[in-house]
């Protein structure tokens, strides 16, 4: 295990310096919507929140896979000087060390999340300026200050913008803006997950296919008592869909979580969940890119909620 | 021998902590937190309990293996939310460190 603290300084050097916790510039770290047909900023109603997270996970895969080297050696240690370096050198060497190939995978679901609201005819818009990083990991790590002054910063952003709703892709943006925002920065807005508004009903593409089984992120099942949204889309498309016992409101944690502290846990945590949705026998979904990304490191069969429900729903056009 | 403080669970609400007394160690939290780490969270509720402020210094790094899963605080017959317990803690000890 890491020394919390150092792990901890450098996360938020990132996020004051850059706005998020990688020190990637967001030019070079947000560019899912590049190119993407069919792209409104406004007007809109709603506006799309991604919290940057999709987009974070080949950095958190680049930034594991050296942590999970260092972790227990004697350089363990070194990493308390990496907030001497600047900022932006720590994010271009992170850049270098992320996959293409991760980059296009995720970004691609961000894609298909607005290729399916768009059928569901939804008012939304996307300005990537005004799409930041929730600050949600300083929080979960106790760096309050930290947190509270970044959030402060994205919801005055948001308010000076006129935003008054946002679609969220992800549990720990929806928990963030949702529950956190308005007990720490005093604004408040109407957030709601991307998958409470996708119309399926009466589609049934999904019928006769063979069942999933569904792992659900803590913060949807817990936190936010969301889960029943994503069931509800999966019925509504005639998806038959298989519960594991830790499952709801008790699902079980897939280790994320421990990542930036100790990859170790992390595995630990990660094998114990991947034995019980492994056991179910059929391949895997989720609605969390952290989840996500671990069950796949896990080398589970797992895709997100968003990529299947798009299968039926928005395919790609070619 | 460890010393007490005895105002060290009201030096807490500082920092969110303000259920630790509520707690009545039970440790439903312990049996279903999925470290299975040494009666984790109950042990640093029950040290926040008894005042054992430099017990939790010691042992201040166990507290960033907690997942915040949210499992303890769910299950909690006594509504203490052991998980936002940690949470505070976390806030209380890297507050210690930076004035350190």
């Amino acid at each position: 295990m890491f020394n919390p603290t150092d792990i901890i300084d450098l996360l938020a050097a990132n996020v004051r310096q850059t706005r998020n916790p990688f020190g990637v510039r967001p030019s070079r770290f947000n560019t899912w919507w590049r190119g993407l047909s069919g792209f409104t900023r406004r007007p809109g109603d709603a506006l799309l929140f991604t919290g940057l997270m999709y987009q974070a996970i080949p950095y958190i895969n680049a930034t594991t896979r050296y942590l999970e080297r260092l972790e227990g050696s004697s350089w363990a240690g070194c990493l308390r000087w990496g907030r001497l370096v600047p900022a932006s050198l720590r994010g271009r060497g992170l850049s270098v060390l992320t996959s293409g190939a991760d980059r296009k995978k995720f970004n691609g679901i961000l894609q298909t999340i607005c290729r399916l609201l768009r059928q569901s005819e939804v008012n939304f818009f996307y300005h990537p300026e005004m799409d930041f990083y929730s600050g949600i990991l300083l929080y979960d790590l106790g760096d309050q200050d930290g947190f509270v002054r970044h959030a402060r910063f994205v919801a005055r952003t948001l308010q000076l913008h006129g935003v008054r709703k946002v679609i969220t892709v992800d549990p720990h943006t929806t928990y963030a803006l949702k529950e956190l925002y308005p007990r720490y920065t005093g604004a408040s807005f109407e957030v709601q997950p991307y998958f409470s508004l996708l119309q399926c009903r009466g589609s049934e593409r999904g019928n006769g296919k063979p069942p999933v089984v569904l792992h659900d992120p803590c913060f949807y099942g817990r936190y936010l008592e969301l889960s029943e949204g994503p069931r509800r889309v999966l019925r509504d498309l005639g998806l038959e869909y298989v519960e594991v016992r830790n499952c709801g409101e008790f699902t079980s944690c897939c280790g994320g979580p421990a990542e930036s502290v100790s990859p170790a846990l992390n595995r630990e945590i990660l094998g114990r969940r991947a034995a019980e949705l492994k056991a179910a026998a059929a391949p895997v979904v989720t609605f969390c890119p952290i989840c996500l990304a671990n069950l796949l490191k896990a080398g589970l069969p797992v895709e997100d909620l968003a990529s299947l429900v798009g299968r039926y729903l928005a395919p790609e056009e070619k | 021998m460890a010393l007490v403080d005895p105002d060290f669970a009201a030096e807490l609400k500082a920092y969110g902590v303000d259920t630790a007394l509520d707690c009545f160690n039970c440790g439903t939290c312990a049996a279903i937190c999925p470290l299975n780490f040494e009666h984790f969270p109950r042990k640093m509720i029950r040290y926040v309990q008894v005042g054992a402020k430099q017990k939790i210094l010691q042992q201040a790094q166990d507290l960033w293996r907690c997942l915040h899963c949210g499992l303890c605080t769910r299950t909690c017959p006594r509504q203490a939310n052991p998980g936002e317990l940690i949470l505070g803690l976390r806030r209380y000890v890297l507050a210690q460190f930076r004035r350190a």
